[in-house]
């Protein structure tokens, strides 16, 4: 069981990274950038795991003496927030740049943009 | 004290509030975004001085909970200074940046606000989360600031940027999640506790996170994307990538590299390493400026990930190697950034505008040198301690690698200093210079000297190093805009009071190098008076020169030896390039200048392995590679020596300086080498490789050296050519005299040094002369000067006879001694070549003498008038001392063989008066005179009675046969004077090494260009990198 | 294709990577210390938030969230200034108008998104939910709103003003925590309140307060700037 959140995030990571190393629409390159980006969200939201805990949140559920028994890991879920917040920056800068090669060059194909190299 | 907590929020703060002004003023928040910028910087400052003082590291916690349970910061003393770095470089970038950032609007001043304030967190935090994040704020910011240009390049380049660095935060993301799973924490002083490293996943965990931050410091070979960044992007903004982050991100390898086994820091050694000649060698093929930078950028930092990873092995000296190499880094390229974007062109050649403005050359200069590690920058002592503790750890191969990228390094910055100083800028336009543009500049070169010193104060061994001559030369830069006369008194008077001053102290080889070295560099400088106006920039860099050569003489240890050493070099290398048309040769100078530096510092490092002193007679009793140390530090002063195969740069470095520069860099400089040699030798004693004796080898150096550049010497057309290729085999007979290891060997040699510093500080102002007169150094072009130039005529006459070894002049002596030397040694063959070479001389004297001044006077040279005084002076009061030593010998050579006795005992000359005895035969310099004198008045007198009767004929009584040849001067008979004899031996001196050379350059090129293709410009190419890195890597560590 | 087998061999490397991680991997029988500490009683009580995750978000790593909110800020400033451009009403394209039944239902929505929006910030330190996704929430009604409406006009003005107010308070808040309490960021200025009621936590709920105006009105601003943008294709 948990196994199967994990295995889908890095599972998730590698099909991103392909669509990043293989796609040559640049929106699409960024799609898989973003699968990448969830891919780690997932792997890192799993690490939590603990087995037959409940969400760490205070209620009628889970009183404050016995949250230490009972909850999962808040960290990782703390540092998935961060990074989704992160991820989502990137992807709205990736888009933004994107807009504006659009304007350039009129055209999304990634080949066109190898105007710096060597 | 401020808490360092207030760095952010000050900055922050400003950068939430300025948002606010929009619409109010761009004035105001620029100026608050500098005045935020610059109290981050005061308060890094008071931390790193009152750290340094003793006051305890300061530690923040947020949030009120100790750590591990929240996040808190560091500030040590490595986090001061890199803050501080890092501020320091905000707040000039702002300055620089301060009419983009205007133009662009507010939003760039908070990015670029926002951006410095990620840095500091970077450095300080001690989560490494809250790391991940602030690199994450810190890349963003870079992705921002790359498109303040608004070029399609900019926009690509920030797009690569994005992607590149977003897949290596995905990598660290999932290093983080798993490091935290495995060590149950975040902090990093509490992760290394766990040791988690100790089973694999742990490992992979920490590996993913360091590989991620190794990738964020552009190794070779996934690093395009970087590059192009540097490329693309403002070059104010390059500045801040390569100096702020970089150092920002080296600081967090070393403070991550706590984390990871040792096998790992030999793998981020490996990458760096790899990193520093990689980027180099492409280096190479690169014409554009801010490319250029780049590729140096991710050297350097290269370099620096290496002694991160070599910080074991380097001990106490870790910080001093480290920090001196990246200051100088810092500065140097914040500088050159910077200046790239003074000058807007990104064509390397076009850099030739820089000439415009005098003193911004004088600021690229600094910051090449700086880069290369010459004295007096910081990295001159931090690549030298770096050197002796890989060679104390016996890092031999790590140490050949830095040597080798440093070397590559060298390449391309002086090639294009090379352009700056010399490049033709005839279509180049005008240069303007912005106030907030220029003082950011001028501020890193300062900051670059003085750290320097600075370095130079607090380091044990570089405590004794001498500032005099230092202070002096930049007295001579603040009086720059005096006349020539004025400045020239002076800089003879100062070279004149400090022999006067270190005189007592010198003896032996000391006294006659140091003699040779001073006396004569006044001497020299005489003839500086036939120039006027303030000829501009050259004294400072003559002194230097001198600097350097009175510091080998004054030098105790190898490290103050090595110093003077680079200062030499680098004066020289300033006085050649002045000359005309001197571009590629002084290159070529500096190339082997180099390469010979780096290996006499291979030599002193090996040398010093087992040693606790740094004294230069540790050389006596070196304890391993002895024969090894000894060819190192051979060939590294035959370099300046100019033995056949080192000698390609000399040639057209003497030949097109100017008339009074000649004298100095051939009669003087070399001799460099042979104080080297002389040094080594009397240290080291005998070398053996199994059975065979490297004197032999030397011997036969030495031997060729002399044939070929005599036969060079003979078959040049251009007289200064013609002198320095005569310079070339005259060494040669040194170095084969020295390889004797005998008295007399050594007698020769020694006196050969003396004499050849005389006759060719006079042939060449004698012929300097006459080209300053004629305007052309071709000899066939000019003919008959005897009549005009009668002064200059007995000099140049005098001179070869010295040179050719006849009777009467102190050049026979020097020859008898020598071959009196071969019979007792009984080396015959190289000897044979010895005195074949002794036959060649003659050929190109009498080419010099009869070419020059016999024959028919050239139409165009009827109004020739005789060298200026200034020139003739030295050249007579020369002429003066060598008679003395040609009818007195025993007054040159009697010290010195007293001088040589203690040494080698045996074999010395009996002297009865002027009578010299060997063990096989006998020479009276003082009755050969006599003699010779007698017979020259005889056969004088004769002719002269003889052709009283004889016709006159006017020049041009002659009558052509009908032929009208087509290129008429190549008829003269002149031109191509000895063609029977280069038809015979010609093949001697076709160019080999020449070629060799050629094609080794061309090879080094052709390699860079290859390498450099992987980079193809396309953004996938480069994620594949990336990823392709971390597999290998792994693969390798696993 | 060789390229792609090569791509396919490098991703097999990272797999080979990644298994070893994920075979590592066994779950959690029993919280780490770090975890033990958050989720003490005297810890709890300590911060007072009733979301583990928030104290955790805002308190113990609130310097990390700082440095989310500057992200935010940050990409927001480059959007700004990458796509700024100044264009006159004429140079408009004509925008098809949006449909009955989005415009009709967006008057009834939005209004309430917004409200939604509000009580997911609000009662951040309760339940799941906070300053970030409550500003988001509220983004997403001035998209739906946007495309109800193309040619409204969004008021930068009153964005700039709100982000950047709410952006120094945090950092004041973030002072105030060092002089008052126990260092910076500390939650503990406030009086603490009893767990599990609306007005406790300290200043978490504050915090969230700006983080949330903050996150709203910059995402608002970025799709307000790709508004333009699009508009002048």
């Amino acid at each position: 069981m948990e196994y199967i959140s994990m295995i889908t995030g890095f599972l998730l990571v590698l099909l991103g990274l392909w669509g990043v190393l293989t796609q040559k629409n640049i929106i699409k390159i960024i799609i898989g950038f973003s699968i990448f980006d969830t891919g780690l969200h997932i792997v890192l939201v799993s690490i939590a795991y603990l087995r037959g805990g409940t969400a760490p949140v205070i209620d009628k559920a889970v009183k404050v003496t016995e949250a230490i028994e009972k909850v999962v890991d808040p960290v990782p879920h703390a540092l998935v927030l961060t990074a989704i917040v992160i991820g989502l920056g990137v992807t709205a800068l990736m888009l933004v740049y994107a807009l504006k090669l659009y304007q350039n060059k009129k055209t999304l194909e990634v080949q066109s943009f190898n105007d710096l190299k060597w | 004290m401020i808490s360092p907590i207030h760095i952010i929020t000050l900055t922050l703060g400003t950068a939430f509030f300025i948002g606010l002004l929009k619409k109010l003023n761009l004035n105001i928040s620029a100026l608050l975004m500098l005045v935020a910028i610059a109290a981050a910087g005061t308060i890094s400052a008071s931390w790193f001085t009152a750290i340094l003082s003793g006051a305890a590291n300061a530690e923040v916690f947020t949030a009120g909970f100790n750590p591990p349970y929240s996040i808190n910061l560091l500030m040590g003393k490595g986090e001061a200074l890199i803050t501080l770095l890092i501020n320091l470089a905000g707040f000039l970038g702002g300055v620089y940046l301060l009419k983009s950032l205007k133009e662009r609007g507010i939003y760039t001043m908070i990015i670029y606000l926002v951006f410095i304030m990620s840095l500091n967190v970077i450095v300080m935090t001690r989560d490494i989360f809250n790391l991940f994040v602030f690199m994450e704020v810190a890349s963003i910011g870079i992705a921002g600031l790359v498109i303040l240009d608004k070029s399609s390049k900019a926009t690509q380049a920030g797009f690569k940027y994005l992607i590149a660095t977003g897949v290596i935060a995905g990598i660290l993301l999932i290093g983080i999640a798993f490091t935290y799973y495995f060590a149950g924490t975040l902090n990093i002083d509490v992760i290394q506790q766990a040791s988690i490293i100790n089973f694999k996943a742990g490992s992979i965990a920490v590996f993913l996170v360091i590989i991620s931050i190794i990738l964020e410091l552009k190794p070779f070979p996934a690093n395009g994307w970087g590059i192009d960044v540097y490329e693309g992007a403002n070059p104010g903004i390059g500045a801040m990538i390569s100096a702020a982050s970089a150092s920002a991100m080296l600081f967090v390898l070393y403070k991550l590299a706590v984390l990871v086994p040792e096998s790992f820091l030999q793998i981020i050694t490996a990458i760096g390493i790899l990193t520093f000649v990689g980027s180099n060698l492409m280096g190479i093929k690169q014409s554009n400026a801010n490319r250029l930078l780049g590729y140096s950028s991710i050297g350097q930092i290269g370099l620096l990930t290496a002694i991160v990873g070599l910080k074991p092995f380097l001990g106490a000296q870790f910080e001093l190697i480290a920090v001196s190499i990246l200051i100088s880094h810092f500065f140097a390229k914040a500088g050159l950034f910077w200046l790239s974007g003074i000058v807007k062109k990104q064509n390397l050649k076009d850099w030739a505008m820089l000439r415009q403005k005098p003193y911004l050359l004088v600021l690229f200069g600094i910051f090449i040198f700086a880069l290369i590690g010459f004295p007096p920058f910081p990295s001159f002592l931090g690549k030298w301690e770096l050197i002796m503790k890989l060679a104390h750890s016996h890092h031999f191969y790590i140490l050949a690698f830095i040597l080798i990228g440093s070397f590559l390094e060298g390449i391309y910055l002086f090639r294009w200093l090379g352009f700056s100083i010399k490049m033709e800028d005839a279509n180049l336009p005008p240069l303007t210079v912005h106030w907030n543009k220029i003082i950011p500049v001028v501020l890193s070169a300062l900051g670059v000297l003085g750290s320097g010193i600075y370095f130079g104060t607090i380091t044990e061994i570089a405590a004794s190093l001498k500032y005099i001559p230092l202070l002096f030369i930049a007295l001579l830069y603040v009086i720059d805009f005096l006349p020539v006369y004025v400045k020239n008194t002076v800089s003879i008077a100062g070279i004149g009071y400090y022999l006067y001053t270190i005189y007592p102290d010198l003896e032996g080889f000391k006294l006659i190098f140091g003699l040779i070295f001073l006396a004569g560099g006044m001497l020299t400088l005489v003839a500086g008076y036939f120039k006027t106006g303030t000829r501009k920039g050259f004294y400072p860099l003559v002194m230097l020169m001198f600097a350097g050569l009175v510091g080998l003489i004054e030098a105790h240890t190898t490290f103050e030896f090595f110093f003077a050493w680079e200062l030499m070099t680098a004066g020289s290398y300033f006085l050649i390039i002045r000359g005309k048309k001197s571009m590629t040769h002084a290159l070529s100078y500096m190339l082997f200048s180099l390469a010979g530096a780096y290996l006499i510092l291979a030599g002193f490092g090996l040398a010093h392995i087992g040693q606790s002193s740094y004294a230069l007679d540790i050389l006596a009793s070196v304890q391993s590679f002895a024969p090894l140390v000894f060819i190192l530090l051979a060939i590294g002063f035959m370099t300046k020596t100019a033995s056949v195969g080192l000698h390609i740069w000399l040639p057209g470095a003497h030949a097109e300086a100017e008339t009074d520069v000649s004298p100095m860099v051939s009669a003087i400089l070399l001799k460099a080498g042979v104080f080297g040699l002389i040094l080594l030798m009397l240290n080291m004693g005998s070398q053996f490789i199994g059975s065979f004796n490297i004197y032999y080898a030397l011997a036969w150096i030495g031997a060729i050296t002399a044939v070929m550049g005599n036969m060079m010497a003979a078959f040049q057309e251009d007289a200064k050519r013609l002198l320095a290729y005569s310079s070339v085999g005259f060494l040669g007979y040194i170095l084969f005299g020295l390889s004797f290891m005998s008295h007399l060997g050594w007698l020769a040699a020694v006196s050969l040094s003396v004499v050849h510093f005389m006759f060719k500080t006079l042939l060449f102002l004698a012929i300097g002369g006459i080209v300053y007169r004629v305007k052309t150094k071709e000899m066939y072009k000019m003919g008959g000067l005897i009549k005009k130039m009668p002064f200059t005529f007995i000099s140049v006459l005098m001179g070869i006879i010295v040179i050719a070894g006849v009777p009467p002049l102190t050049g026979f002596g020097g020859k008898w001694i020598l071959y009196n030397a071969v019979l007792e040694k009984g080396w015959f063959f190289p000897s044979a070549l010895v005195f074949f070479a002794g036959i060649v001389a003659f050929l190109y004297c009498f080419r010099l003498i009869h070419t020059v001044f016999l024959g028919q006077l050239k139409d165009e040279h009827r109004e020739v008038k005789e060298a200026p005084f200034w020139l003739l002076l030295p050249q007579y009061m020369i002429l003066m001392v060598i008679m003395l030593f040609s009818a007195l010998p025993n007054s040159l050579l009697k010290p010195i063989g007293a001088m040589l006795a203690p040494i080698f005992p045996e074999g010395a000359l009996e002297w009865q008066g002027q009578l010299a005895k060997s063990g096989f035969g006998y020479w009276n310099g003082q009755v050969i005179m006599y003699i010779v004198g007698g017979i020259f008045v005889v056969v004088f007198a004769w002719l002269w009675y003889m052709n009283r009767n004889a016709q006159k004929v006017k020049q041009f009584n002659i009558g052509y046969s009908a032929e009208r040849p087509s290129l008429p001067e190549t008829t003269h008979f002149a031109y191509n004077f000895f063609a029977p004899y280069k038809k015979a031996l010609g093949f001697l001196v076709s160019p080999l090494i020449t070629n060799f050379w050629d094609s080794a350059s061309e090879g080094v090129h052709a390699i860079s260009d290859k390498v450099r293709r992987i980079y193809n410009g396309n953004v996938q190419t480069y994620a594949f990198h990336i990823l392709a890195f971390i597999v290998v890597v792994y693969l390798i560590i696993f | 294709m060789v390229r792609n087998s090569f791509r396919l061999i490098i991703l097999v490397g990272l797999l080979v990577i990644f298994s070893t991680l994920v075979w590592s991997f066994n779950g959690n029988n029993e919280l780490n210390s770090l975890a033990q500490f958050y989720t003490q009683q005297e810890n709890i009580e300590a911060v007072n938030a009733a979301n583990l995750v928030s104290a955790v978000v805002v308190t113990y790593r609130g310097f990390d969230t700082l440095g989310e909110v500057t992200i935010l800020f940050l990409t927001a400033s480059i959007i700004g200034f990458f796509l700024k451009k100044k264009l006159s009403d004429t140079q408009r394209k004509e925008v098809r108008e949006s449909s009955d039944i989005l415009v009709t239902a967006s008057k009834i929505l939005v209004p309430v998104m917004i409200l939604f929006g509000v009580y997911v910030i609000i009662n951040g330190h309760l339940t799941p939910g906070g300053g970030f996704q409550g500003g988001a929430i509220i983004a997403s009604a001035m998209v739906l709103a946007l495309l109800a409406n193309p040619h409204m006009k969004f008021n930068h003005q009153l964005f700039n003003v709100l982000e950047s107010i709410s952006g120094v308070s945090f950092v004041l808040m973030g002072i105030a925590g060092i002089v008052y309490a126990g260092g910076f960021l500390d939650n503990r200025i406030l009086p603490g309140g009893e767990v599990g009621t609306l007005i406790s936590a300290g200043a978490i709920p504050l915090i969230y307060i700006f983080i949330g105006l903050k996150v709203g009105s910059e995402l608002s601003n970025i799709v307000g700037n790709l508004q333009v943008t699009q508009n002048e294709q």
